[in-house]
């Protein structure tokens, strides 16, 4: 269950890893204002802003990886990391999983 | 009769990824309380108090927490907006707007800096709001020449950018989300603008960059200086990794020519690259490809007869 995070060389290893934080910090983000959005307590204006600056930040990242031509790896980091998050809610809701790796 | 199911079994949602973690903790919110004493010898030191809360806004405000912050840095906001946007001149209209960015290019130093482009009937703006600055303007009828330009990227795939080059000398390489259609309303406000045809596709971009030792004159005797030289279209720039700025800046009407000459060369091949300028007289360097930087070198000089008339008045031939 190792992250690879070495492709060719370390910089774009390490590149990659920074865009898929900058990710989930984005998607976090994102749904965040989806709730502050329904919350109703924005105004017209508000909402707008909101947009336009996600939908910049979301272009830019997708250039950023372009340009350095990492949109495959980053996208298998982030499928990396969420298999990683999914074995080990996977293990802390289903304690009978602890008994099947340990005998085997 | 339709055979009998298997019976339903519980299952949980068999994929959780990380972005479903982050919410359910942001919007649940988590708190630390800490209390802390380091004692040695019984004796109490140092002590920690620690209080933490993370959670997305919206649970916040439901804790009524962090409210008061949150209404006047909207009100700030709403306050501000009016400023952030590009402020138009009287009878000035805005023709267009999309991201994009400035290739800022200062000395040896080049990066993409991103913004709006903004385009009015008067000038076409590179804005950036936060924090804000222009990052680059210029009037329409002080624009030369627009072009589109193909530039391979870092990662190998091939990008549109717009090259901009205004009367007075001045280039700049803009990016822009849609680049053809910056260009077509560029040409449609001034059809001369554009009348050059777009730079050839995937053409080799003609410079230069790597390791470069130059022969710097100095009062004691020439020295040599190893460094960083960069040639592109807007001529040779040599700098030092000790340096700040640039030890030789040459534009590409400086350049006559350039050859390769035998002699004692740092690079321990006995070769030298002599570059002959308009005002500095001959110019030493080193490289590991000398052939290379001499052919390009050489390339770059201007035609015979034109040297010299093109120089923008106030720039720099050499800065040494």
């Amino acid at each position: 269950m190792a992250l690879t995070v070495d492709e060719k060389s370390l910089k774009h290893g390490v590149l990659a890893l920074v865009l898929t934080l900058v990710e989930v910090i984005q998607e976090a983000l994102e749904r965040q204002a989806l709730r502050r959005m329904e919350g109703g307590d924005l105004t017209e204006e508000e909402l707008e802003r909101l947009g336009d600056a996600l939908l910049e930040l979301d272009e830019a990242l997708e250039e950023i990886k372009e340009d350095h031509g990492i949109t495959t790896s980053v996208a298998d980091l982030h499928r990396g990391l969420d298999e990683v998050v999914d074995d080990v809610v996977d293990k802390l809701v289903n304690p009978a999983r602890w008994a099947e790796e340990a005998g085997r | 009769m339709t055979q009998p199911r298997p019976p339903m079994k519980p299952t949980r949602d068999p994929r959780v990824t990380l972005d479903d973690l982050v919410e359910v903790l942001l919007n649940k919110g988590a708190v630390l309380h800490l209390d802390l004493i380091v004692a040695v010898a019984d004796i109490p030191l140092i002590g920690v108090s620690l209080r933490a809360a993370i959670a997305g806004m919206e649970t916040m405000l439901e804790y009524g927490m962090l409210r008061q912050w949150d209404e006047s840095t909207r009100a700030w906001a709403e306050r501000s907006a009016g400023r952030r946007e590009l402020e138009l001149r009287a009878g000035e209209t805005l023709v267009t707007r999309m991201s994009g960015g400035h290739l800022l290019e200062e000395g040896v130093y080049t990066g993409w800096r991103p913004g709006g482009v903004h385009l009015t009937d008067q000038r076409l703006v590179v804005l950036r709001r936060d924090p804000r600055e222009v990052l680059f303007e210029a009037g329409v009828r002080d624009l030369r020449t627009v072009q589109l330009e193909t530039e391979t990227t870092v990662g190998g795939e091939q990008r549109t950018r717009l090259r901009v080059a205004t009367l007075d000398g001045r280039t700049a390489l803009l990016s822009a989300a849609d680049p053809h259609g910056l260009h077509d309303a560029l040409s449609s406000l001034n059809p001369a603008l554009t009348a050059l045809p777009p730079a050839p596709q995937g053409a080799p971009p003609g410079g230069l960059e790597g390791h470069l030792w130059y022969q710097e004159p100095r009062r004691g005797g020439p020295l040599w200086r190893g460094g960083k030289g960069r040639l592109g279209p807007t001529g040779l720039v040599w700098k030092s990794p000790l340096d700040a700025r640039p030890g030789l800046v040459l534009v590409p009407e400086e350049i006559l020519g350039a050859r390769v000459e035998p002699g004692r060369s740092p690079g321990g091949d006995g070769q030298l690259v002599v570059v002959e300028t308009a005002s500095h007289g001959e110019v030493t360097l080193a490289a590991e490809e000398p052939r290379r930087w001499a052919a390009a070198l050489d390339a770059t000089a201007a035609p015979e007869g034109t040297a010299g008339t093109a120089h923008p008045p106030g720039t720099p031939g050499a800065v040494v």
